[in-house]
């Protein structure tokens, strides 16, 4: 006697665990434009790494010899794999098997991921396209889990704070597993496939009354504006290439350091254009992108969150290979004012360097907060402090390079715990802008001389050149002045120097990380 | 590759410098909006062709309107 019969069946039984919702369902699927589970995960590892943990989990219907009549697979796949030669835990709802809504074996298998992560110390990979619980369809009443089960979010939480969480909304995604793509260090959303949503568009219209399509509820279009992912994608392939781009900037754990790549551009690059890139007319916004590409190493540069706080511009980049978080004003925007929106962008973007222990460069243009009703609506100065305040105690090393105005309680936020700091000589600095501050502290001059506006703009340009940077630098109150084109060799030198510092932050963060 | 132009925010095109078939280098000067009394001007991502156009000097637009395609 041998175990043949047994094992023949445990064949049989991952067989049909590949097949997901069968043949049919599959075809809707792929007919809607969207990949199946199964697809996405290889197409996000690299090629034949997927390492699967749980297939044999489903229901089985046997006959009265034993013999598997029907195996419906959990609807949740999960497994190790590896991204760039990295191992990684990666997972996603089966859309295929009761449109993701969790089975028992799914749920299980899910909540297990971040239990994983966190004991294997690897980054995370979830896929969603699913919803959360649905009013009874299952054939069988289950027990409700028990008062003392642990809370579902603090694996979650605990994944948060050891391993980087990279998430995708790739089809509809409601209830629990929205709230789990939100709970990650990075998100991204298909355009042309994903919503995400609390509760669809028929709940919603019975409850509340109103009508709207999954787009108008919880497209890209709205969830891009509002923080709620941080990239869009123009479709699911792009949405792995992102994943993929954004773990290869940080380490696979909280006790490790991010991974330096080799740098083929030239440390002591001077890039020519930055002599001329700051209008001397003070009135004139500029590209602050093509400022930070031209300093990062090249091509390294990628952008996170860019569809909202839009005055604020994070990115994660490269110098001299060391993966680095890079946060820049953009004067285009409100003239690069922290907003409410923009210091919530700004402070969950520092919470994530701190977490994984890279530096951070910033290149202010800072005009303060936003001012005017809205923005008291918004409460910009509560946010704005807490910007600030996270700044403050943060640890890794800081750099930041003053390209021109810097102004206000808001510019604090710009110079972390003990920043390395340069100054353009276009550098403004100063409690608000002149343009500002002179209507004010001199209304009664003003108001009395002959011509009020030609006082009006004395005061301004007197006043203008004492908030020029040579001063500063004087008074050591700013590292160095220096050429714009040095800017880069000044920043690669400062990498280098903070080397050291690197290893002794490795391990978890003094503050849980929150989504 | 074509790139998108699209405005970052809302308000008015004060100067337009190319129109439609225009050969445009990375980094020249496209168009300049008014915004909040500021000047905020656009620069080409990329070498490129003007490939369409749809912005005009004085057109008042809203926050990710399509000024023009380079490609």
């Amino acid at each position: 006697m041998s175990w043949k019969d047994e094992v023949d069946q445990i064949a049989e039984r991952r067989r049909l665990a590949v097949l997901q919702g069968g043949e049919a369902a599959i075809a809707k699927h792929h007919d809607k434009g969207k990949l199946t589970v199964r697809e996405r995960i290889d197409a996000v590892l690299d090629p034949d790494t997927f390492d699967e943990i749980g297939r044999g989990a489903g229901e089985a219907e046997v006959d009265e010899n034993g013999n598997i009549v029907e195996f419906s697979p959990a609807n949740f796949v999960l497994g190790f794999g590896k991204i760039d030669g990295r191992r990684v835990v990666v997972g996603g709802e089966d859309f295929t098997l009761k449109g993701g809504s969790p089975t028992e074996a799914g749920l299980r298998k899910s909540v297990y991921a971040e239990d994983l992560a966190v004991k294997y110390r690897l980054p995370l990979v979830r896929l969603h396209e699913g919803a959360g619980g649905s009013v009874g369809k299952s054939k069988h009443a289950s027990l409700p889990s028990a008062v003392f089960n642990a809370p579902r979010f603090r694996s979650v939480a605990q994944a948060m704070a050891t391993a980087p969480v990279a998430s995708a909304a790739l089809g509809a995604v409601a209830g629990l597993p929205a709230a789990r793509l939100v709970s990650s260090h990075f998100s991204v959303m298909s355009n042309s496939t994903a919503q995400i949503m609390i509760a669809g568009p028929a709940v919603v219209e019975r409850a509340m009354g109103e009508k709207l399509t999954k787009d108008e509820l919880g497209g890209a279009g709205v969830h891009t504006k509002n923080g709620t992912v941080d990239n869009a994608a123009a479709d699911e392939p792009e949405a792995m290439e992102q994943i993929r781009a954004f773990l290869s900037y940080l380490p696979s754990n909280v006790y490790e350091l991010a991974p330096v790549s080799l740098c083929n551009d030239p440390v002591d690059r001077r890039e020519e254009r930055l002599l001329e890139i700051i209008p001397k007319e003070r009135r004139r916004a500029y590209d602050m992108r093509r400022i930070i590409k031209s300093v990062m190493d090249e091509g390294s540069v990628f952008e996170m969150g860019r569809g909202y706080g839009k005055s604020q511009i994070m990115c994660l980049a490269r110098m001299n290979g060391q993966p680095v978080g890079v946060w820049g004003n953009d004067p285009k925007v409100l003239a690069g004012a922290m907003t409410a929106d923009g210091a919530n962008k700004a402070r969950r973007f520092m919470e994530l360097c701190e977490v994984f222990h890279l530096p951070i460069i910033c290149f202010v243009d800072e005009p303060g907060f936003m001012i005017g009703s809205q923005s008291e609506r918004e409460a910009t100065i509560r946010h704005g402090a807490n910007a600030a305040l996270t700044s403050a105690l943060l640890n890794v090393p800081w750099a930041s390079v003053m390209v021109r105005k810097s102004f206000g309680v808001a510019q604090v936020a710009h110079y972390g715990p003990d920043a390395y700091v340069l100054a353009w000589p276009s550098a403004e600095t100063g409690p608000l802008p002149v343009e500002g501050g002179v209507a004010v502290a001199f209304h009664r001059e003003i108001a009395a001389a002959e011509d009020p506006d030609a006082k009006r703009r004395e005061l301004e340009e007197m006043l203008a050149a004492r908030q020029s940077p040579f001063p500063r630098a004087e008074a050591l109150a700013v590292h160095e002045l220096i050429d714009p084109r040095e800017t880069r060799p000044m920043l690669a030198r400062w990498i280098d120097r903070v080397q050291p510092l690197l290893p002794s932050l490795l391990g978890p963060a003094s503050f849980a990380i929150r989504p | 590759m074509a790139e998108d132009i699209h405005c970052e925010t809302a308000g008015t095109i004060w100067k337009l410098w190319v129109k439609e078939g225009d050969t445009v280098t990375d980094g020249q000067e496209l168009f300049i909006m008014e915004v909040m009394k500021m000047e905020v001007p656009y620069e080409a991502p990329c070498d490129g062709v003007v490939k369409r156009l749809s912005i005009a000097e004085g057109d008042v637009v809203k926050e990710d309107d399509l000024a023009m395609v380079i490609g």
